[in-house]
């Protein structure tokens, strides 16, 4: 597993677009926790989620999953390497970008630091069951503005309003975060033993 | 360095449609087996259920005797060549091998000795959306490399490659055989495998059609000459009374069924001069269509 780990971290950042994307989360994180921290921690949310789609998917889009899987030929222990990797470049991102808000010794950050590598798990088991980034992020775009947003209000229990909860500090909602990612893993679990076929 | 791939009665369905069928073969140490088959006979499949990335509906595919998920060390034991350009475009060529060989425990000093040895040194920080066919062919063949196998599997290898570079595979495959290793190929390109190739295992609508080494079946396949004379009508009738079968092809006419100096003989009694007197042996092309026509 630390194989696949080093392999997968030394990927992420030996592409351009992977450490520009990180760079440019953290610049922009910076800016947004100096004026809002609500703000902030759904910004850091979203981007764990979304960089975590990338790395995860991408892998399935230039068929490089086959070499990940000759590698490393139990997909399990592959699936967990790329939510630890996925996890500490998230962890990484929030600490980071929250700095204005510990420095305000804003309580939030603490608490958003505990969900934003959930949110990176949950990323990378969706992009392990879709396999398309573009689909996600078309469908979870549509889910979180519709569904969430305007009929949601985000509050409740569902994923994103409940990471936005759990971020705010609110330690039921994060255990009903960690159960959204859990429910995602199983599902991961079982896709990632899909045939990699020549399509 | 004596590694061993042995497929027994692999099937693999999806739904109602078996892709291959009760396939049986071995690739044994030492020797460069050819997988021969037209687009969809079942080829892929099978190389893909042998390094783990399908699963079979039944049947085995054994690497020394386990599975490739059973490998402890899968890229030092086999190292495969799947697809074309498998590698991420905006990672170098460089920084691809060394994703690689970090699954897999190789060093920098690896992956440096690799790109030299695939002709790519020069272009270890071009990135590979650049790279053309060929070069991303070769990209591959270092990945596969990178563990220092014993076994090398090859999935159709040739497409991309101009001839230098076929040339240049063939001989990295023949020196990775005469050194004890085992080598599988498939490819439908039967031209550019007949000059490699030790064994031959021909793969139709996905079941074995056959398996014999290359050798056996070229002395098993009818020999046929191609004999020019002064009198072709006359010649074609004392073959005929001598049970051979002739046909005509152009001003030469094809024999089957006499040794060169049977015909040699023939023409001499009935005082026919004889201008060109060929032994032909069927192509592995030809060989290969016969036995998936006749199915």
């Amino acid at each position: 597993m630390i194989a696949v780990l080093r392999s997968e971290l030394y990927r992420t950042m030996a592409i351009r677009s992977g450490w520009v994307a990180t760079a440019l989360i953290i610049a922009l994180g910076v800016a947004f926790a100096a004026f809002d921290t609500d703000f902030w921690s759904l910004f850091a949310g979203l981007g764990a989620f979304g960089l975590a789609i990338v790395t995860t998917a991408q892998h399935y889009q230039h068929r490089t999953a086959l070499l990940l899987f000759l590698g490393q030929p139990r997909r399990l222990l592959v699936l967990a390497a790329q939510c630890v990797t996925a996890a500490g470049l998230a962890l990484i991102i929030a600490a980071a970008s929250g700095f204005p808000a510990l420095s305000a010794g804003d309580e939030q950050y603490g608490a958003t630091l505990a969900v934003v590598p959930l949110m990176a798990v949950f990323g990378v088991a969706n992009a392990t069951v879709v396999r398309h980034p573009l689909w996600l992020f078309a469908g979870y775009a549509g889910w979180l503005i519709f569904v969430e947003a305007l009929i949601g209000k985000l509050e409740g229990a569902l994923p994103f309003a409940a990471f936005l909860a759990a971020a705010a500090g609110d330690g039921h909602y994060l255990l009903v975060f960690a159960g959204w990612t859990a429910a995602a893993l199983v599902a991961a679990a079982a896709a990632i033993h899909r045939d990699l076929t020549g399509d | 360095m004596s590694s061993m791939i042995e497929i027994r009665e692999l099937t693999k369905r999806y739904g109602r449609v078996a892709a291959v069928q009760d396939v049986t073969f071995d690739a044994a140490p030492g020797r460069v087996t050819g997988l021969l088959g037209l687009n969809g006979s079942g080829k892929t499949t099978t190389l893909r259920i042998l390094l783990g990335l399908s699963r079979a509906s039944g049947g085995a595919a054994l690497i020394n005797g386990k599975s490739y998920r059973d490998l402890k060390d899968p890229q030092g034991t086999i190292g495969a060549v799947l697809e074309q350009g498998l590698s991420h475009p905006g990672l170098t060529g460089r920084g691809h091998l060394m994703s690689q060989a970090l699954l897999c425990g190789a060093g920098r000093a690896r992956v440096n000795t690799l790109l030299a040895y695939v002709g790519l040194a020069g272009a270890a920080t071009t990135r590979t959306g650049d790279y053309s066919l060929g070069m991303r062919q070769r990209l591959a063949v270092a990945t596969a490399l990178l563990g220092e196998p014993a076994v090398l599997v090859l999935d159709e290898p040739a497409n991309g490659l101009d001839p230098a570079g076929m040339a240049w595979l063939r001989e990295l495959l023949r020196e990775h055989a005469q050194a004890g290793g085992t080598v599988l190929i498939s490819s439908h390109l039967l031209s550019e495998l007949e000059q490699l190739i030790d064994d031959v295992v021909i793969i139709s609508q996905g079941r074995v059609r056959l398996q014999t080494s290359l050798t056996d079946l070229a002395d098993s396949q009818v020999h046929r000459l191609r004999v020019r004379g002064g009198d072709p009508e006359l010649l074609c009738q004392a073959f005929e009374r001598a049970g051979a079968e002739v046909s005509e092809n152009g001003r030469s006419l094809l024999v089957a069924g006499l040794s060169p100096e049977d015909a040699g003989d023939i023409a001499l009694r009935i005082q026919v001069p004889i201008y060109e007197l060929v032994s032909e042996t069927p192509k592995l092309e030809e060989i290969f269509l016969n036995l998936a026509g006749s199915r």
